[in-house]
C-alpha cells in the first residue's frame, strides 16, 4: 500500500479509462439486441420455424403445440450438446436421443420453443403491468406533487399503505384473493389477477419518484412563467412538468419492468401465476424443480433466459439514466 | 417533537387501515364461507360445528362489527387455531417468526460482511480493474432472480455435489452446530449474494463522494495510514444510505423471504402464508400478514424517528 495517489483528489476528476468506456457501449447494444430478439421471438413465436421442430420429433402433428396439457411422450430428453448428462433413465416412446437446443421437458415437450411462448406471456405481463402503473402511478405523483398540501398527504398515506404489505406477500394475497374456486376443485387462472397484482406493487414507488420530481420542477420559473400567463393547472402539469419528470419515469419504468418480470416469475414459483399449460418463465422453472437430479436443463434453461433478460433490461435502464444525469447535468 | 408526533400519527393511520383493510378481505372473498369449510375437513363436519366455525369468525355480522371483533382478537392474541384444528395461529406464528428472523439475521450479517470490505476496495481503486469486476458481478446478482440463484446453486450444492441437504430441516443451533450450519447455509448465501450486492453499490457510491471530500484529502496530508482513512475516515459518513436500506430490509426481509423458504422448504412465515393461502386458511393468513405488516411498519417507524433524532435536517424536512 505505497500507492497513495489512486485515493481520488477533489479536482483531478479523471475520465474513465478508454477500454471501460468502449466495454460499456458494446454491453449495451449487446443487451440492445439481445432484447430485440427476445421481443421478436415471443410475438412470433407461434410462426416461427423452431416450433416445427417439435413437430418433426413426434410423428403424430397434435404434439406439435408446445403447450398441451396431454403427455405424447412420458419422456425428457436432454440437450442436443449435452453429451455429459445421462440418459438411461426408463423413457417410454422412441429410444432416448438427445433433441433441441435445450432438451425436452417431462411432458416431451421442446423446452426451447416452450421459452419462447413463455417469453410472450413473461413480457405481455412484464409491460403491461408496468404500463398501467405508470399511467395511474403517474398520475397520483403528479396530482400529489402539484396540488400539495391535503391531496399530497392524502395519496401519500395510500401509498404508505400498500407500502405495509411485503411487496410479495400483497401480490400473493392479491392474486389469492381472485382465485373463487374452492381447494378442492383444479385452480385455472387468467392473466388478468397477476397483472392486477403487479400494478398495484408498482404504483406506489413510481408515485413517490414523479411526486419527488414534481415537486422539485413545480418551482421552477418556467412553470410560474405558465402560470402568470394564465395557463390552468392541467394544462401546466402535462405541458410543462410531465416532459421533465418524463425521463425519470422512463427509467424507472424500464428498471421496474425487470423487477416485475422477476415477480411475476416468484408468483408463479410458488404456484400462482397463468395455469399450467400456459407457460411463463416462472413456471417453467418451477416444473423443473422435482426433476432437478436427473433433467437438470428442464429448470435451468428458462433460467439463464431470463436472466440473461433481466440482465439486459437492467443494463439498458442503467445506460439510460446515465444518459439523463449527464443531460441533466449540462442543462 | 412535532416531527415525532406527525410520524405517530402516519403510524397510527397506516395501522389501522392494515387491520381495517385485512380484516375485511375476509369478507370479500368469494365464496368464502365453502372455501373455509372445505379447509375445515372433508366430510365430517355436521350443521351444528359449521355454524360454531362461521360465528367465531363473525362474517355475518356488520363489517364495523367485524372489525372491532378482529381488533379484540388482534389485542388480547385469541388468535384461535387453524380451520382444520390441527395447530393454534398463535404457535404456527412464533414458529415461523423464529426460522424467518434466524434467516434475516443470518444474511443480513453475511451480505454486509460481504459488501463491506469490497466495497471499501472499490471505492478506493475506484475506475481500477477491482472496481470493474466487482461492479459488474454485483450487476448480474442483482439481475438474478433469487429462486434461478436458488435452483443454480440447488444444481450445483445438492445435486452434483452433495454437500448440503437439498430440503433444509430446522435444526436448532446448540442441538447440533455442524447440522445448523449445514441447513442454513444455502438458504443464508441465497438471500445474503443479491443483498450484498445493493448494498455494495450503495457504499460504493457514498464512499467515492467521501473520498473526495477535504478532510480525506487533510488526512492523506497529514500522513494517515491507507486502512485508517477508509475505516476511521471514510467509512462512517457514507454509511447513511446503507444503513437505510439495512434497516428497511430487516422488516422486508422478516416476511419477503418467501421464495427462499419455499426453495429449501424452510417454514418460514412467508412460506406459511403461501400455503395458507393455498388450503383456505383465512384467519392464518390474515393475522400473519397483520403480524408482518405491524413489524414492517413499526421498524420503518423507528428508524425515522433515529434519523430524525441523528440528524436534524431530516426532521426540518429538508433531507429525503
Amino acid at each position: 500500500m505505497t500507492d497513495t495517489t489512486s485515493v481520488s483528489l477533489p479536482h483531478d476528476d479523471r475520465p474513465a479509462p478508454k477500454k471501460f468506456r468502449q466495454r460499456g457501449r458494446f454491453t449495451k447494444w449487446i443487451s440492445v439486441a439481445w432484447l430485440i430478439f427476445i421481443v421478436f421471438t415471443a410475438i412470433g413465436a407461434s410462426w416461427l420455424p423452431y416450433v416445427k421442430h417439435s413437430c418433426d420429433q413426434f410423428a403424430n402433428e397434435d404434439f406439435c403445440s408446445t403447450h398441451l396439457d396431454t403427455n405424447p411422450l412420458l419422456s425428457e430428453r436432454p440437450p442436443t450438446w449435452a453429451f455429459f448428462s445421462e440418459t438411461t433413465r426408463p423413457v417410454v416412446g422412441d429410444a432416448p436421443e438427445r433433441a433441441g437446443f435445450f432438451g425436452t421437458d417431462t411432458n416431451g415437450f421442446d423446452i426451447f420453443s416452450r421459452t419462447m411462448f413463455g417469453a410472450r406471456n413473461s413480457l405481455l405481463i412484464g409491460s403491461m403491468s408496468i404500463i398501467f402503473g405508470i399511467l395511474i402511478g403517474g398520475t397520483l405523483g403528479l396530482i400529489a406533487g402539484y396540488v400539495g398540501k391535503r391531496v399530497d398527504k392524502v395519496i401519500d398515506t395510500i401509498m404508505n399503505i400498500f407500502l405495509a404489505f411485503p411487496a410479495l406477500l400483497l401480490a400473493i394475497f392479491i392474486v389469492g384473493f381472485f382465485d373463487s374456486s374452492t381447494t378442492s376443485e383444479a385452480k385455472s387462472r387468467s392473466i388478468v389477477p397477476i397483472i392486477i397484482a403487479l400494478v398495484i406493487l408498482s404504483v406506489p414507488p413510481i408515485a413517490r419518484l414523479v411526486r419527488a420530481n414534481t415537486i422539485v420542477f413545480a418551482q421552477r420559473e418556467f412553470v410560474l412563467a405558465a402560470r402568470s400567463l394564465g395557463a390552468k393547472n392541467a394544462r401546466v402539469i402535462v405541458r410543462e412538468i410531465l416532459p421533465n419528470v418524463f425521463p425519470a419515469m422512463v427509467t424507472f419504468a424500464i428498471t421496474g419492468m425487470a423487477i416485475l418480470i422477476v415477480a411475476e416469475g416468484a408468483l408463479a414459483y410458488l404456484g400462482l401465476s397463468v395455469s399450467a399449460p400456459t407457460p411463463t418463465w416462472g413456471a417453467m422453472i418451477f416444473g423443473g424443480q422435482a426433476k432437478l437430479e436427473t433433467a437438470w436443463w428442464i429448470s435451468i434453461m428458462p433460467s439463464i433466459v431470463l436472466f440473461l433478460t433481466v440482465l439486459a433490461i437492467n443494463l439498458l435502464g442503467d445506460a439510460l439514466s446515465e444518459k439523463f444525469r449527464i443531460k441533466e447535468a449540462i442543462e | 417533537m412535532r416531527y415525532f408526533l406527525q410520524k405517530l400519527s402516519q403510524l397510527l393511520i397506516v395501522v389501522f387501515a392494515v387491520t381495517f383493510t385485512v380484516s375485511l378481505a375476509l369478507g370479500a372473498i368469494p365464496n368464502a364461507e365453502e372455501r373455509i369449510i372445505a379447509a375445515k375437513g372433508s366430510g365430517a363436519i355436521n350443521d351444528e360445528e359449521k355454524n360454531k366455525l362461521l360465528d367465531s369468525l363473525n362474517l355475518r355480522e356488520p363489517t364495523i362489527v367485524q372489525y372491532g371483533y378482529f381488533v379484540q382478537d388482534l389485542v388480547t392474541l385469541d388468535w384461535g387455531t387453524t380451520f382444520n384444528g390441527n395447530q393454534s395461529i398463535s404457535t404456527s406464528i412464533s414458529d415461523g417468526l423464529k426460522i424467518s428472523i434466524r434467516l434475516m439475521i443470518y444474511g443480513q450479517l453475511i451480505a454486509l460482511l460481504i459488501a463491506i470490505p469490497i466495497a471499501l476496495l472499490a471505492a478506493y481503486r475506484n475506475g481500477g480493474v477491482f472496481d470493474r469486476t466487482s461492479t459488474t458481478v454485483s450487476f448480474g446478482f442483482i439481475s438474478m432472480p433469487n429462486y434461478v440463484l436458488a435452483t443454480v446453486l440447488g444444481l450445483l450444492f445438492t445435486v452434483r455435489w452433495q454437500w448440503f441437504p437439498a430440503i433444509s430441516t430446522d435444526i436448532g443451533f446448540f442441538a447440533s452446530p455442524w447440522e445448523h450450519f449445514k441447513n442454513f447455509f444455502l438458504p443464508t448465501i441465497v438471500l445474503a449474494l443479491p443483498l450484498a450486492a445493493t448494498y455494495m453499490r450503495l457504499l460504493r457510491a457514498d464512499l467515492i463522494n467521501t473520498l473526495q471530500s477535504d478532510f480525506i484529502t487533510t488526512a492523506r496530508a497529514k500522513g494517515v495510514s491507507t486502512p485508517r482513512i477508509l475505516f476511521g475516515h471514510a467509512l462512517r459518513p457514507s454509511l447513511f444510505s446503507l444503513v437505510t436500506a439495512a434497516a428497511v430490509n430487516v422488516g422486508a426481509l422478516v416476511g419477503g423471504s418467501v421464495v427462499v423458504e419455499t426453495a429449501f422448504n424452510l417454514n418460514g412465515l412467508g412460506r406459511r402464508t403461501v400455503l395458507g393461502i393455498f388450503a383456505s386458511e383465512f384467519r392464518l393468513v390474515q393475522i400473519t400478514v397483520v403480524v408482518l405488516a405491524l413489524v414492517y411498519v413499526t421498524i420503518n417507524f423507528l428508524v425515522d424517528i433515529l434519523y430524525g433524532f441523528l440528524d436534524p435536517r431530516v426532521r426540518a424536512g429538508r433531507l429525503g
